[in-house]
């Protein structure tokens, strides 16, 4: 250990670890003061703790921009040609950089907590500085034995346990191996600017759900005390609108920048960050209700609620950094070793929560009493037995606090009140939550049913049970069909919750006379049924959509509700424009987010099957093969594919769009429509579709002469027109995870045009010395065409080959030969050639045939006399290949519509949180 | 009985048959065998990549059909018909979820879930070079 390293920058590395060691001591020192009473103390540790994490990011910035190579957080998110624009990005590319920046917003936000004078801001700090406590044991990358504490960012990369012992560790200039000159480099998937401000939106998020947590925990230390709820109403809605944006930011990365198609894919990641968002927005509702009730209503539930979101953003955490998703997700995951810390982090917080929910200290320590024997079967290493247990004792200490320790309110709130409907609103949304988290965690339920396999395999033997069978192989998978898995139950739900908001936002508090209302739900019912009917008309649903459609009216009901609500009652005073607006948006996202992804249309269709390639078993999927230089209709366009071109890491495929003409007709011209044959009576131009015009222009031609079969073409609705615009899609090169294809999207106000490739070429072909690119088989009857590159290439007929040809064709007498006559045919140009079948003794002889000017090279290797047949190998010369892409385009219909109702839930949001703010600014 | 308790009573009745009707028809994933041998219409089959055997794409002939062999949970391999064009990392796959129906000689799968080595694989990427012509 004492060998002197040369350059490495070890007094960074020792400055880093000493910061993130005071951080874990002066956040321990917060809480212990804090609870203690010892406020100015406290305040100071707090203070040493963040100041403590914000050099330690400072450090790790440092790192980043020196390139410092010898730290392997660096090497692992760094190379030396990643711009440093995406530095952010590379700063939480790993598990060490999202844990710091989660700190740092915990930080932020404490440090204004901190500054409150209220009698519960000592439990709320002490909590706060407890969570800090455990994120900071995260970081510490201390071993015992072969337990690992955390992940320390200040690893070097002769430290880490893979090169331990490995002989360049022991060479004090071992920074001048050529290895540490350049890293591993940023996933180039996260470098996207979506990636640099999605994460830390999306933290600030999550880290402001941990400040209602510690007030409600205040709260429940001191019940007589109700003021803490004013602050966490307003942190709650700051959490909403920051986490709604964060999340929704996450969906504009992955429509921008990944190319499943979509903004939302209900994977587990999106999942496990929308439910605290659920329940925190029930939450802050509640509290709404109760700020300034003499007698509270549903108290359990606005105690519950605030908990359970902050522990569910642990949950998240958990379920996504512990690898126990495993095979389940698109998303990969790896456990990185934190699996047993993470777990200890949810169950002492759930834990906390569920004993103070308890209130009295006899009864508290009963619960720890309940509790305890469960860490001893922990301890014995019973992981999941101990889990059942605890989660078991929660849930019945949860109910034990619901039925006595938190009053139920004594009298019921009037039917027309809205303190009665945003307690049903927020039961509705927590089912929603429950219905998620449900999914999403059956990887976990797997885990927790793993040690009763053997009695649930008896139990299922006995009774026959399939669903216990399943149970007893603890093998479920979530469901993959995403209308039965999600959207089952979560539309109707979503339809509910949007009827109350458009309604509730109309209710007085305590009691309302409907007659007053009557009118207002009136009109927005009225417009609501005119969306009902504009969905209807404008777009295509099927019977069994009839959920969504329901949806998208209640959305234009609670939009439309809230505008007037907005306009009417809130008016000029900007105060009461919060929850309106933010109401507003929230149902343009829905609308959006359903109307585009149900009506999304795609419009590329491998359009390969045609004539040429009849006798091809082809189907048209929704990729578009794409030839260089051909210019071939994709639905309302005609599209080309120009050349790629490569730009740093991407690989651009040029895409050309023009204008669809409608295409002219003269009487006489024959096309092949579905297989049948129809000549045209008059001079016309096309619709768009071909039953549109076959009554008034064509006639049907059951039996075609030779003259009409050879003429026909494909029906087409038009002829390229004016050029529009390009597109790019393109692939990044991508070594380490694989090439990525990443999507180019042109905006209108009414909806996107999405592009993204699924097959193109970054590289040139492989060929042999001579420039033949690698042979293709394929089998060929007399009669059948195919298409090689431009070529089309027919087999006319098949015959022996005649004894005058033999000397010539270098044949012995004996020989079996066979011809194949084709036709190749290209831009007008047609030849024919005749490639050789020879069988000698019984052997068959491979006969390479070149067609010189195309750039073609044919061997028939079987023929089969029963169905006139061949089988043979056809290769292409690189000087006639032609660059083909497969591409995929759809249309989004009105997803503007989602991302403006992103923007203004957040400024609704916000101005909730400004509106009360500016309130307790007045009053004190 | 409040009106509040009624509304809780029918949300979590409702929620709890949700919940367990999930429950009960997740889908697991069965073998090769299993899958010829039933009637449904989807199965779901957990397996890994022959890396042996070839991985056939060719865009030219269909750019919707990627042909691999694979070998299920119990070591029984078959000519898996993946009707998607081929995804990126296939060949460096630890583990694959196929969904489709079996015919007895090959496997067609609509659907393709994959577990990749690397970190932050975000998703089922497409594309790539190195796979084999049809044939070749």
């Amino acid at each position: 250990m004492d060998i002197a390293y040369v350059g490495e920058w070890t007094v960074v590395a020792e400055m880093g670890r000493g910061l993130i060691a005071l951080a874990l001591a002066s956040s321990l020192l917060a809480v212990v003061a804090y609870l203690a009473g010892w406020e100015r103390f406290a305040r100071r540790a707090f203070t040493v703790h963040a100041v403590s994490i914000f050099g330690a990011i400072a450090l790790v910035f440092a790192l980043f921009i020196g390139h410092r190579y010898e730290f392997q957080y660096i090497w692992k998110h760094l190379n030396n040609v990643m711009p440093m624009r995406f530095i952010f990005s590379a700063f939480w590319g790993g598990q060490e950089g999202g844990f710091l920046m989660w700190m740092f917003w915990h930080n932020v936000l404490g440090l204004v907590l901190m500054r409150g004078k209220h009698a519960f801001t000592a439990t709320a700090m002490a909590v706060l500085a407890a969570i800090e406590f455990f994120l900071t044991t995260m970081l510490l990358g201390v071993y015992f034995g072969d337990f690992q504490l955390g992940l320390d960012p200040f690893l070097f990369m002769r430290n880490a346990p893979e090169n331990i012992g490995l002989p360049w560790t022991m060479r004090p200039d071992y920074l001048s191996l050529p290895f540490f000159a350049d890293g591993q480099g940023l996933n180039p998937l996260l470098q996207n600017y979506w990636m640099t401000i999605h994460p830390p939106t999306l933290f600030l998020g999550f880290a402001s759900t941990a400040i209602p947590f510690a007030l409600a925990i205040a709260g429940l230390r001191n019940r007589q005390d109700r003021s803490w709820m004013k602050p966490a109403l307003r942190w709650s809605f700051f959490g909403v609108g920051i986490l709604g944006l964060g999340i929704l930011m996450g969906g504009a990365w992955a429509y921008e920048a990944l190319s499943f198609g979509g903004f939302w894919a209900w994977d587990p990641v999106e999942n496990s960050s929308l439910v605290p968002w659920i329940t925190l927005t029930a939450g802050a509702h509640l509290l709404l209700v109760n700020q300034n009730r003499k007698r509270p209503t549903a108290l359990f539930s606005t105690f519950y609620f605030p908990l359970i979101s902050f522990l569910l953003v642990v949950y998240s955490t958990f379920l996504t950094k512990s690898g126990i998703l495993g095979d389940t997700s698109v998303h990969s995951f790896v456990d990185s070793g934190i699996l047993p810390q993470l777990l200890t982090y949810l169950l002492a917080f759930t834990v906390l929560a569920h004993v103070m929910l308890l209130q009295s200290p006899k009864r508290r320590w009963r619960a720890v009493a309940l509790l305890a024997p469960w860490a001893i079967v922990l301890l014995k290493g019973w992981v999941v037995e101990a889990l059942v247990g605890v989660l078991v004792t929660l849930a019945g200490m949860a109910i034990a606090a619901y039925r006595k320790d938190i009053e139920s309110s004594t009298e019921e709130d009037a039917l027309w009140s809205r303190d009665f409907w945003m307690f049903v609103g927020s039961l509705l949304l927590l089912v929603s939550a429950v219905h998620i988290t449900w999914q999403t965690s059956i990887p976990v339920f797997n885990a927790l049913l793993e040690p009763f396999s053997t009695p649930l395999q008896w139990l299922a033997d006995a009774t026959g049970s399939g669903v216990i069978e399943t149970w007893a192989q603890h093998d479920m998978a979530p469901g993959t069909d995403l209308d039965r898995t999600y959207h089952l139950v979560q539309v109707p739900l979503a339809v509910l919750i949007l009827a109350l908001i458009g309604m509730t936002q109309w209710l007085k508090y305590k009691q309302t006379k409907l007659e007053t209302i009557r009118k207002e739900l009136y009109v927005a019912y009225g417009v609501a049924l005119l969306g009902l009917v504009g969905v209807l008309v404008f777009y295509d649903f099927e019977a069994w959509e009839a959920p969504r459609v329901a949806l998208l009216a209640a959305a234009v009901f609670a939009a439309s509700s809230n505008f007037r609500y907005l306009r009417k009652v809130a008016g000029s005073n900007w105060k009461q424009w919060g929850s309106p607006l933010a109401h507003v948006g929230f149902a343009l996202v829905l609308f959006g987010a359903v109307l585009s992804t149900s009506q999304k249309e795609i419009i590329s269709q491998n359009r390969i099957g045609d004539l040429a390639t009849l006798n091809e078993e082809l189907n048209n999927r929704e990729d578009l093969l794409l030839m260089q230089g051909d210019t071939l209709p994709m639905g309302p366009y005609f599209i080309s594919y120009v050349a790629p071109r490569t730009e740093g890491i991407h690989v651009k495929f040029r895409m050309d769009y023009f204008e669809s003409d409608p295409k002219q007709y003269l009487p006489g011209d024959v096309v092949l429509v579905d297989g049948m044959v129809f000549q045209a009576i008059d001079e016309h131009f096309a619709s768009s579709r071909f039953d549109e015009d076959m009554e008034a222009h064509w006639q049907f031609v059951p039996f075609p002469n030779p003259r009409q079969a050879r003429q026909a073409m494909r029906w087409e609705a038009g002829v390229p027109g004016d050029f529009l615009f390009s597109l790019d899609p393109q692939i990044q090169l991508n070594e380490r995870m694989g090439n990525a294809p990443e999507p180019d999207t042109r905006h209108w106000w009414d909806r996107d045009l999405y592009t993204h490739i699924k097959w193109g070429r970054v590289s040139p072909p492989e060929t042999d010395e001579e420039g033949w690119l690698g042979g293709r088989e394929s089998q060929l009857a007399v009669g059948d065409s195919v298409l090689l590159g431009s070529v089309l290439v027919r087999l006319d007929s098949l015959r022996a080959v005649r004894d005058e040809e033999r000397p010539e064709l270098g044949l012995l007498e004996r020989d079996l030969a066979l011809a194949a006559c084709i036709t190749l045919k290209d831009k007008g140009k047609e030849a024919p050639h005749e490639p050789l079948y020879i069988v000698r003794d019984s052997l068959i002889i491979p006969d390479l045939y070149v067609a010189e000017d195309w750039g073609l090279r044919f061997r028939i290797d079987r023929f089969d006399p029963m169905t006139e047949a061949i089988e043979w190998t056809v290769w292409e010369h690189e000087s006639v290949r032609r660059d083909f892409v497969v591409m995929q385009a759809a249309i989004f219909p009105l997803i503007n519509v989602l991302w403006i109702g992103v923007i203004l839930m957040t400024i609704g949001s916000l101005m909730a949180v400004w509106s009360r703010w500016a309130q307790r600014k007045g009053r004190a | 009985m409040k009106r509040s308790h009624l509304i809780l009573l029918l949300l979590t009745a409702g929620m709890v048959g949700t919940l367990i009707a999930t429950l009960t028809s997740t889908a697991r994933s069965v073998s090769f065998p299993e899958a010829a041998a039933g009637d449904a219409s989807t199965y779901k089959v957990s397996g890994t990549l022959v890396r042996e055997e070839p991985v056939v794409y060719d865009p030219q002939v269909d750019a919707g059909l990627t042909r691999f062999t694979m070998r299920d949970r119990e070591g029984n391999v078959a000519q898996v018909h993946l009707y998607e064009a081929k995804p990126t990392g296939l060949e460096n796959s630890e583990s694959i979820d196929l969904y489709g129906h079996f015919d007895g000689q090959t496997f067609h799968a609509d659907r393709m879930l994959m577990k990749c080595p690397s970190k932050y694989n975000e998703q089922n990427h497409v594309l790539g070079e190195d796979t084999q012509t049809a044939g070749a």
